[in-house]
């Protein structure tokens, strides 16, 4: 009868016990397992960056074959937003009401992000590396929110700097999306002006929908524009500028990080990307011109490189996936936060990756070297993880030629 | 007045792509009464069809757009046999909510087989080439679209005046149950009428692809043709190309002179315009509100 009534409160505790283990537990980590969401577009005017999330899954994949982070797969939630805010946030809410994500990595889009931004934040749920350059991220400073993507205002710094002083331009114009990733350029590029004792020649905002571009391609000869900057979607790109081909205006066009996969934009321009400058962050060749210090995607050299393209694309791009910037880039967001996973250790917790990731110092993977800092409120640059660019210029047999090295940006807030 | 010559040809330009797809969908109006929302993706799916001919089995352009414009013919034809015919004691509630249910099953079957990345569409001449009149440019795509459109109207006209199914369709659109009970198959030339629509619609599809081949590329077309054809009456065909011009004309007008920000949602500030002061549309001879 003892032994009975020991069993049964050995099997009381044990059942306490564990219950009060599971409920300690953090949200989307098993002892098995790790849930990481993700939104971006497989659809819609943005799906040319859909490859982003797809790299991200191949990344992970390539890790659960590898055994994992301290014996944990990486399980992998990511859904199509269209580049839809509405979409992110309910597919958010979803994933993670219904699943429960430990935390959120990448993610295309600023307006798409900044419709899930507070929903994150206000829940302490840690988000890595927005796959979008906005000020929004860091401004204020987030705990749970890290960033690696060079500010947009930076890029657009840097490119007008080139343009007026290198090409002794003087009538620089700029399209931009109308939401806050165009108006992130358009702040970049109007403070650079004032920095040159210029003004920018005209402003022409463009919505998602537009398809018709000879309006804007006339407001931009009126204005005698030399230099056009765009800060739009592929697409637009290459209705801009085939739309200029075709009513004979030529200027030097400029884009930024978003439009520079030189081989997609060759593609869909039919050749007229070439001589466009753009900004960028990584992975193309400096080493035939001796600048900077990236990688050719194309022909990896790195040999963390080469084992991405073996193992991550190799073994689980789907058939008809592209080798290329984007799909690279996907890997690369994701590449911090999993340094932080395995900073963090096996006791894996929410704030413990927070306090892992703001150790990160000189971490180098297949981009620039990125930094945290321990949070404080009053400084964006602590969760602000890599912030140069260098340019570039896109050659008419699909590749490019580098013509700056690293430029460190200036940090803008034009809130 | 050189900017102004240029917006009204660009418009006229751009507008020959909304006439196509206008009159697309009057077609369909004046056979099932119905908004066709579906009309962009009945030109879509045959547009990816004829990528898929050029690009993976390498067919000559002389080849693969005739095929696609019969795919096009079969695919109106089916949705109207398979699905529209289908539909029990159909209201026209009922009836749009069918297109835009088939506007996104086509949408899809396309992302689903053709992946959403952009594509460029290998075409006859160049999209990036022009004529150049005086300061005047029109891109020969451009030129190429208004041809098109113009003889497709005039076919269409001088099918609806002189040929016997042309005629037969109007007496079905006017009363069916006479036209029926003149021998005429009502059921069959419906189907019909849907697939010559979606053959006017692939026409605009393929002159609107060798800029840019994507999912969503027909829905601006397909949305402009719609406000040309309620502007101009939704049951007249001639009506449809000029309310279609007059979308091209006044968003070019309005993005040069008054906010390039607005242009695209123009379109529709026309259609309430004109619904406010004339209910039927520019061109409908008549209103009747059918009991």
């Amino acid at each position: 009868m003892k032994n009975k009534s020991l069993w049964v409160i050995v099997a009381i505790a044990a059942i306490v016990f564990g219950l009060t283990f599971t409920a300690m537990a953090e949200e989307g980590v098993t002892d098995t397992e790790i849930h990481i969401g993700q939104w971006g577009p497989q659809t819609g005017p943005a799906a040319p960056w859909g490859a982003v999330a797809r790299g991200t899954d191949a990344y992970f994949k390539m890790l659960n074959a590898e055994g994992g982070i301290h014996g944990r797969k990486l399980v992998h939630h990511y859904f199509d937003d269209g580049y839809n805010p509405a979409k992110t946030k309910a597919g958010v809410k979803q994933l993670q009401e219904d699943i429960g994500m430990f935390a959120w990595v990448s993610g295309v889009g600023t307006a798409p992000g900044l419709a899930v931004k507070d929903y994150l934040m206000k829940r302490k749920i840690p988000w890595l590396s927005p796959s979008t350059g906005s000020t929004h991220w860091v401004d204020p400073p987030q705990k749970y929110l890290f960033t690696i993507y060079p500010m947009y205002s930076g890029d657009a710094q840097v490119l007008v700097r080139y343009a007026v002083e290198e090409m002794g331009k003087k009538h620089v114009a700029i399209v931009y999306q109308n939401d806050d990733y165009g108006k992130a350029g358009l702040v970049g590029a109007r403070k650079q002006m004032t920095k040159e004792g210029m003004k920018l020649a005209v402003e022409l905002p463009l919505n998602l929908a537009d398809k018709d571009m000879k309006p804007y391609i006339m407001a931009l000869r009126k204005a005698k524009a030399d230099t056009v900057l765009m800060f739009v979607t592929p697409g637009h790109v290459a209705r801009l500028i085939g739309t200029g081909k075709a009513m004979k205006f030529d200027p030097q066009w400029m884009t930024t990080t978003t439009c520079a996969d030189v081989p997609l934009m060759m593609y869909i321009t039919k050749g007229l990307y070439a001589g466009t400058i753009m900004a960028s962050f990584g992975m193309m060749d400096p080493a035939k011109v001796g600048i900077g210090n990236v990688e050719d995607v194309n022909h990896p050299t790195l040999p963390l490189m080469k084992k991405y393209k073996k193992d991550a694309f190799g073994k689980y791009a789907a058939k008809d996936e592209r080798w290329g910037l984007t799909f690279c880039a996907g890997i690369a967001y994701a590449e911090p936060f999993v340094e932080g996973l395995r900073r963090a250790g096996r006791n894996l917790t929410r704030e413990r990756l927070v306090k892992a990731m703001e150790g990160i110092q000189n971490f180098q993977g297949i981009m620039g070297k990125v930094n945290y800092k321990p949070f404080n409120p009053n400084s964006p640059l602590c969760r602000l993880g890599q912030r140069e660019v260098f340019l570039a210029q896109a050659t008419k047999d699909a590749k490019y030629k580098v013509l700056t090295d690293w430029i460190q940006t200036d940090y803008i807030n034009y809130k | 007045m050189v900017d102004f010559l240029q917006m009204i040809l660009s418009g006229i330009a751009v507008g020959s792509s909304y006439a196509l797809m206008g009159l697309g969908m009057v077609l369909i109006y004046k056979a099932s009464e119905v908004p066709n929302f579906v009309q962009g993706e009945m030109a879509l799916l045959p547009v990816f069809v004829a990528y898929l001919l050029l690009e993976s089995y390498g067919l000559p352009s002389y080849i693969a757009f005739p095929a696609t414009l019969i795919f096009a013919m079969l695919l109106g034809c089916f949705l109207e046999f398979a699905i529209l015919r289908r539909a029990k004691e159909p209201n026209v509630l009922g009836l749009i909510i069918i297109t835009i249910g088939l506007e996104m099953m086509l949408i899809g079957i396309v992302s689903w087989k053709f992946g959403a990345d952009q594509r460029a569409m290998p075409f006859p001449i160049s999209s990036y080439d022009s004529i150049v009149i005086g300061d005047i440019f029109i891109s020969t795509l451009d030129m190429l679209t208004l041809v098109a459109a113009l003889i497709i109207m005039l076919i269409l006209f001088l099918f609806f005046r002189y040929s016997k199914i042309g005629v037969a369709m109007k007496a079905t659109q006017q009363n069916e149950t006479a036209a029926r009970l003149m021998g005429i198959k009502t059921n069959r030339l419906r189907m019909v009428t849907w697939g010559i629509s979606s053959v006017v619609g692939c026409v605009a599809g393929l002159l609107v692809a060798p800029v840019l081949v994507e999912p969503y590329m027909m829905w601006d077309p397909m949305l402009k043709g719609f406000a040309g054809a309620v502007v101009g009456g939704m049951t007249s065909l001639p009506g449809a190309v000029f309310g279609a011009y007059i979308v091209g004309i006044v968003e070019q007008l309005f993005g040069g002179y008054v906010s390039i920000e607005f242009k695209s949602v123009v379109a529709f500030v026309v259609i309430v315009l004109v619904l406010c002061i004339r209910p039927s549309g520019l061109f409908a001879r008549h209103y009747v509100k059918k009991v």
